[in-house]
């Protein structure tokens, strides 16, 4: 598993055919052109735009943590910065102060993010580690704490909106329906990701991950670790501007809410979620993340605590995230092994799946039967109805929790033969 | 005739009250092979981190082609054209063994902090990389990551990112500790091969290796030089015999 998309390791493929390296940005457009024609509402739509937000940010973040190795608290500032300033813009458009077609915006959220990086990681990244982290820590809580005390930039509590609607035409396009909009935002989602792969690709690039690994050892090459780190914050930080001014065309306001460090840790959260280590590791993250929040949302109000187990179980169990769960299967795919994990796989699929349903049960039943209001004591779940108040429920989803856990521990060992049988190499040499 | 590869000038450092190096006079020139040896606790790893700019200098000097370098810092003198390794394997271990090499070239072929170029389209860079790997025989684990390579393998790797960037001068520390002999053999063949025409700088443990490789010995005890001088010299003074030589030669038999 040394290739693949594992970003630290890939290696140069000499200057060869490009055709190769573009299928599966090409494979991405289309999927991005075609989304829309699947998932037609609105709130779809709305879900999407918010992913694709999401995902460059997620994926500016990494530049950080993945690519640079530094751990940041405040990411959420560069986009929240670059969202405002875009507000302020689309605002000056509107009463005519300013020229500036609605598609062009983002990279003038870009360069305002990218302005507040140079300044702060002019000193934030002087060292790596802890002290990174908790400069970042600091500036991410001065900001957000400026934004309720600067009116006249942050609008105080209420935030600053505006309206993407009222300014010049783009092809004909003046942007107030849903789908031009998730158009637009996707369309710089495609640019922003592939130049951020690209940069991954760059002298500066390969460097930052050299800087990552061994710091020392970078500067004993003509590197100043300072100067690396600090060229990839700026960059982070752009790319960071650019998903805040989508967000400012999106929601039209941006508030407090949109630098605090609830935002920044959500960021992280995701990136290590999907897997920092590679570079679509953001992008499942950023995915996964969403729908859960929009998605689990509808259905339960604990959706965040499922996040939280799920982020916790992630970072215990397979620190390589989500994405580097399915890495592992490459390579017993390759040496033809992976018919070893089918058995096992799926003797575990029905108790893994009774484990999560009844453990949310539980949950679901304990937190209906101490939150709602009175006389309210019935409630449905997974298509049955029945009242929380009463012990039986509960017993059977304990019942079923406990049943579960007892197989999925019975046949754990098998699986994990069947991993060494899988994973096993022939020595090459 | 030119000014000496590296001249240290009454260089002194000390952590706290420790005095380690206690005012060192050394002048290496251009295209020497230096040992330096010298009991535990010496001072021989500060020494070359007070050349290499890890460490400050408390007192005196170091030039490096005629200019003082003792506030530099290391990438600034790394550009000026000193190249180290470590005594403890320091590689990239998450990154391919090609890529490790190829980060050694990166400054010195010019791409510096570039972001407009892509380094897998500069095939003057594969080349050239590739020709290091192939010089210290690791072509074959071209693909693998650094992390995974065998101990004799690593050190290897250590001395090919070390003299990628075509350093001038180059500082190897304990290049083969912890080695077989004929894995020592194998990387005293390396280091001949990667180090011709160029000053070579190395600590070292094995005096089979010092007395093989050294047109001249600085033997350092103490934080101070009390000898410097051909391999015969050394072998022959008796300051050296009593102090570090005598032991270790008998040790060795």
């Amino acid at each position: 598993m040394s290739t693949m998309e594992q970003t630290s390791t890939r290696s140069g493929a000499t200057a060869g055919s490009v055709l190769p390296a573009l299928v599966p940005w090409a494979a991405a457009a289309l999927l991005l052109i075609a989304l829309p024609f699947v998932f037609q509402t609105g709130s779809s739509l709305t879900i999407m735009n918010q992913m694709a937000i999401t995902i460059i940010f997620a994926l500016s973040y990494n530049m950080l943590l993945g690519q640079g190795g530094m751990l940041s608290f405040g990411h959420a500032v560069y986009m929240g910065l670059g969202g405002f300033f875009c507000v302020h813009i689309m605002n000056w458009v509107e009463y005519d102060e300013l020229y500036l077609p609605l598609p062009l915006l983002p990279l003038f959220g870009g360069l305002f993010g990218l302005f507040f990086a140079v300044l702060i990681g002019s000193f934030s990244t002087r060292r790596a580690g802890t002290v990174f982290a908790m400069i970042s820590l600091g500036v991410g809580e001065l900001i957000a704490a400026c934004s309720i005390i600067i009116v006249a930039f942050f609008g105080g509590e209420e935030g600053v909106s505006g309206d993407r609607t009222m300014g010049p035409e783009f092809a004909g396009l003046d942007f107030a329906s849903q789908q031009e909009v998730y158009y637009l935002t996707a369309a710089w989602l495609l640019l922003s990701a592939a130049a951020m792969y690209l940069f991954s690709r760059t002298p500066i690039g390969r460097i930052a991950n050299a800087v990552r690994d061994n710091e020392e050892r970078a500067e004993f090459l003509g590197y100043s670790q300072r100067h690396v780190r600090f060229i990839s914050f700026c960059a982070s930080g752009f790319f960071a501007g650019i998903a805040g001014g989508l967000f400012a065309i999106n929601y039209e306001i941006l508030t407090e809410e949109n630098l605090n460090l609830v935002t920044s840790g959500g960021i992280l959260l995701m990136a290590f979620l999907g897997g920092v280590g590679f570079f679509i590791g953001p992008i499942i993250g950023a995915i996964v993340f969403t729908l859960l929040q929009t998605v689990l949302g509808l259905y339960t109000e604990i959706w965040a605590l499922y996040v939280g187990v799920l982020f916790v179980l992630t970072v215990m169990f397979f620190p390589a995230g989500l994405t580097g769960l399915l890495a592992i299967h490459i390579q017993p795919i390759r040496t033809g092994k992976i018919g070893y994990l089918y058995a096992p796989y799926a003797k575990m699929f029905l108790p893994v799946i009774a484990f999560i349903l009844s453990a949310a049960a539980v949950l679901e039943i304990l937190f209906h039967a101490r939150h709602a209001g009175v006389g309210e004591e019935e409630m449905t779940l997974f298509w049955f109805t029945f009242n929380s108040q009463s012990a039986m429920p509960l017993i059977v989803a304990l019942a079923i929790l406990a049943g579960s856990f007892y197989l999925l521990r019975r046949f754990a060992p098998e699986l994990r033969e069947a991993w060494d049988e899988a994973s096993h190499v022939e020595s090459r040499r | 005739m030119s000014a000496p590869a590296i001249e240290l000038e009454g260089l002194k450092k000390s952590f706290g009250l420790a005095e380690i190096i206690r005012g060192i006079d050394l002048s290496i020139d251009k295209g020497e092979r230096h040992a330096i040896i010298g009991p535990n606790g010496a001072g021989k790893s500060t020494l070359f981190n007070l050349i290499t700019g890890k460490y400050q200098a408390t007192e005196g000097a170091v030039k490096l082609h005629g200019d003082r370098v003792e506030t530099l810092k290391p990438f600034q003198i790394n550009r000026r054209g000193l190249s180290r390794s470590f005594q403890i394997t320091n590689i990239f271990p998450r990154m391919s063994v090609f890529e490790n090499i190829r980060c050694g070239l990166l400054w010195t072929t010019g791409y510096k902090y570039s972001f407009w170029h892509l380094v897998d389209r500069q095939p003057e860079l594969t080349e050239k990389a590739d020709e290091i790997l192939d010089q210290i025989n690791l072509l074959g684990r071209r693909n693998d990551l650094a992390g995974v390579l065998t101990y004799a393998e690593q050190r290897a790797l250590e001395i090919g990112i070390t003299i990628a960037g075509g350093a001038d001068i180059v500082m190897l520390d304990e290049p083969t500790a912890g080695m077989s002999h004929s894995e020592t053999d194998y990387i005293v063949r390396l280091i001949r091969q990667v180090t011709e025409n160029k000053t070579l700088v190395v600590v070292e443990h094995d005096m089979g290796v010092v007395f093989d490789l050294a047109d001249r010995i600085s033997v350092l005890v103490y934080g101070e030089i009390i000898a410097s001088d051909t391999p015969e010299n050394v072998r022959a003074n008796e300051k050296v015999q009593e102090a570090y030589l005598g032991s270790v030669l008998e040790e060795a038999h």
